[in-house]
Formats: structure tokens, C-alpha cells, sequence
């Protein structure tokens, strides 16, 4: 997922304005990445 | 941010435009990213590596099968993958060439060309380029007599770029082989800036061997690259070892001397593996890349006094331009003198040009969004205007 954000701050460098596709795939991206930190808090700090 | 001791986080693709003329085609795939975290380890590929124990004949992950499928794509026989074309070069050359045979180069070959003649102890015999930049099959063959003449054979190999790295112009690799093939020269097609930037057939250009740079066109990390042939070749460059321990009688199977055993392990390997897909699918869409390249060029010609260097219109984005009538003008009277210019693009978000170049330089397009290649127009455009340097409408 930080690959693929990544992936979305090389296409719009150097401005970084993200049309509306683009802020979709981060914001889908973002609740993914928070998903799976709250999953390896559980797993990794139980 | 640091990634290690003195090691900073590299940004420069996700903060910048880059226009750096041999980092373009070697941006990673988000794929290739992935891959080379998940294949960090030294000896990663080879988990499951089973008889007869070579790097191109392991099934999982699909090594044997991505070997075939470039040979394929690039319409050879066979082909392996190996750390940088400069290997590629030197495979063939070590091949080819003994002490004091005359090699086919060009006037425009990259320096790693004449260290792999070098070093099989060959003669480098260069045809000339033309006022255009352009090496022709009629030069090669002036220049084939040239050598029979003075050597009394024929050049035992001739190493040719289909894309020069000076100009970027795209050079007759098919009228050059067919005309070296009449004199028994077998020759290598340097690619390192065409396989994995525009569609590459190997066999269509009469090439016997095809040459490409994994990091400078494939999206791949470096030191990657292919080595390909035809089956006739493949027999030769790829042919397996012969020797044995005269205390231990040892053997080594199907190792290849010329490839040192295995190639190209681990990351690099995987990374390379993980972006062909993507680079099978851009080499189609390569009229997109010439269209930024366009916008750009054309920007540069509206200001006054520049030139391109480069074959125009362009038929690669790798281009020379020449702004000693424009750019650095400016540069003898500010205070910042020839590194004003790239100082100012690094300001508007552009890296790549080597700072205080203001004559004689070279910018690569490809990769770029179209919106990024307007940008980029923009920038320089507005770097002229910013200093006085008129622009034409």
C-alpha cells in the first residue's frame, strides 16, 4: 500500500494534485494502511 | 530521513520531474517495488532451486518461463538475463574476439563497447556517423573494406547501437546487418535504450544478438540486463563448460563460462520480473512517449537561439539540445553563472540536469504523464522569460 501511494506521488510529481480518481485510490489506499496497522498492533503488541 | 548510516531516503522521483537522460527507463514498476522487498535476501530466487541447478532453469518463481518469454518478445532463440548489457557485450565479445582481431564499433558507441573489445584484446574499428548523427549501412560498409584491406579479414563481430546514448537517433541496424552478414560478421544489436522503451524484433533487424540494460529501459534495478540470440548463436555464447579438476574430476554440469555459472540472482532478478508485463504493455504505446517528447521539444525551439541536436522530428526521447544561443547567454552575467539554470528548474520541480550545464545537454521524456511533459514545456519556457531570454509565440 506505501508502494502503491508511492507509485501515486511519482505520476503527480512535482505539484501532487491529484485529480479525482487519484484522491479515491489514496483515500482507499489510506483505510487499507489504517486496517492493517490497527491488524499488526493486535497481532504484534497482544 | 535515513535508511541506514549516512544513507539518505532517496525521493527524488516522488518530490521531482526527472529528466535525467538514462534514469528515465529504469523507474521501477510499483510491481518491481514489491517484488524486491519480498526478494531481499542474497540467494532468494533460489529456494527452490532443483537439477540441473541453473539460474535460468528454476520453475518457482517462474525464471525458467520469464527467460523464454523475453527470447520471445524480443524474437530471438534464447536468451539470459544478465547484470548490466555491458555483460552482454563482454559475453560476446569473449566469444568472438581474439587478440588483434578488428571489431565493428561506431563513432557514437558507448565506452562499455570498446572495454568489452578491450578486453578480449580486439582492435575497435569505428564507422563514422554521418553529419547527421546517423550511422548508415553505406558507411559500414566503406568501412568493412576499410579493415579487410588493412587487417586482411573481415571484423570478426560488429557491435552496433539501434539507439545511440549522445543523440538518442535511431540508427539502421537492419541495413547494417544485412550489409556486415555479407562479409560473415555477426552482430550484436546494442538495445540499451530501445528493449523495454519501443517494440525491439530481433530477428526483423537481422540481429544475432540482442543486447538490453534492465535498469536503463526494463524498470529494473540495477546492475540488470538480457542477452539474447539467435539459436544458431545461443550455441556459441551460451555453450555450456567443457572443463574438468584434474586432482578432483570435477564437473560442472550446464553451467555457462561465459555467463559465470548463474547471472542475475535475487532482487535485481525479481524486480526485472515483476515489471515485464508493464514494460511488454508500454513498448506499445510508445507514440504516447514521442507526444510528450514532442511538447517538450517544441517548447525548447520556441526559445531563441536553441537547437536540437537530436534527429528531428524525434524518433526517441532521448534528446541533445543546445542552448548556447539562448541559456547560456544568461549564464555569462548572472550571479549564479551556469548553474542558475538548473538551480532554477530544481526550483519549479525538475532534477536531471547536470548543474552548471547550460550549452550542450541532454533531457529524457519518457515515463512522464502528458500533464508532466506540459509542465516540464512550461518550465523551461518560463525559465527563459524569468531571464530575458525572448521566446517565440
Amino acid at each position: 500500500m506505501l508502494t502503491d501511494l508511492r507509485m501515486i506521488l511519482r505520476e503527480t510529481a512535482p505539484a501532487h494534485e491529484l485529480d479525482e480518481q487519484q484522491r479515491a485510490e489514496v483515500a482507499r489506499l489510506l483505510e487499507n494502511l489504517e486496517r492493517q496497522v490497527g491488524s499488526l498492533k493486535q497481532e504484534m503488541l497482544k | 530521513m535515513k535508511c541506514g548510516n549516512g544513507i539518505e531516503t532517496r525521493q527524488v522521483n516522488e518530490l521531482f520531474i526527472n529528466i535525467d537522460p538514462i534514469q528515465a527507463g529504469g523507474r521501477l514498476t510499483g510491481d518491481a517495488i514489491k517484488a524486491i522487498i519480498a526478494y531481499c535476501d542474497g540467494y532468494s530466487v533460489c529456494d527452490n532451486c532443483r537439477k540441473p541447478n541453473r539460474l535460468d532453469c528454476i520453475a518457482k518463481p517462474p525464471i525458467a518461463e520469464f527467460h523464454k518469454d523475453v527470447a520471445a518478445w524480443l524474437n530471438m532463440d534464447a536468451a539470459r538475463m544478465m547484470p548490466g548489457a555491458r555483460r552482454g557485450f563482454q559475453a560476446v565479445a569473449h566469444t568472438y574476439v581474439n587478440r588483434g582481431d578488428p571489431v565493428l564499433l561506431t563513432s557514437l558507441s558507448h565506452y562499455t563497447e570498446f572495454l568489452a573489445v578491450e578486453g578480449a584484446g580486439g582492435v575497435a574499428c569505428e564507422i563514422p556517423a554521418d553529419e547527421r548523427h546517423l550511422v548508415t549501412p553505406d558507411a559500414a560498409a566503406a568501412k568493412i573494406e576499410k579493415v579487410v584491406h588493412k587487417f586482411k579479414k573481415a571484423p570478426v563481430l560488429a557491435l552496433i547501437d539501434h539507439v545511440d546514448y549522445q543523440y538518442g537517433n535511431l540508427h539502421d541496424v537492419a541495413g547494417i546487418a544485412k550489409v556486415a552478414h555479407e562479409y560473415d560478421v555477426p552482430v550484436l544489436c546494442n538495445g540499451a535504450y530501445t528493449v523495454g522503451i519501443m517494440p525491439v524484433n530481433g530477428k526483423a533487424l537481422g540481429a544475432d544478438f540482442v543486447v538490453g540494460s534492465g535498469h536503463k529501459s526494463m524498470a529494473a534495478p540495477a546492475p540488470s540486463g538480457v542477452l539474447a540470440a539467435t539459436a544458431e548463436r545461443a550455441k556459441e555464447v551460451f555453450r555450456t563448460t567443457a572443463i574438468e579438476g584434474d586432482v578432483t574430476g570435477r564437473k560442472f554440469g550446464i553451467k555457462e563460462p561465459e555467463m559465470m555459472g548463474c547471472t542475475l540472482m535475487g532482487a535485481t532478478l525479481v524486480g526485472m520480473m515483476a515489471s515485464f508485463p508493464h514494460v511488454k504493455e508500454r513498448v506499445k504505446h510508445f507514440d504516447r512517449e514521442l507526444e510528450n517528447n514532442r511538447v517538450v521539444t517544441e517548447a525548447l525551439l520556441s526559445i531563441d537561439g536553441t537547437k536540437i541536436l537530436s534527429e528531428y522530428p524525434r524518433k526517441h526521447t532521448l534528446t541533445r539540445v543546445d542552448t548556447t544561443g539562448s541559456f547560456d547567454k544568461v549564464a555569462e552575467s548572472h550571479k549564479k553563472k551556469g548553474f542558475y539554470f538548473s538551480s532554477a528548474l530544481n526550483d519549479k520541480g525538475i532534477f536531471g540536469l547536470i548543474p552548471g550545464a547550460t550549452r550542450v545537454w541532454k533531457f529524457n521524456t519518457y515515463g512522464m504523464t502528458a500533464k508532466q511533459a506540459r509542465y516540464l514545456a512550461d518550465a523551461f519556457i518560463a525559465v527563459a522569460q524569468e531571464n530575458g531570454v525572448l521566446v517565440k509565440s
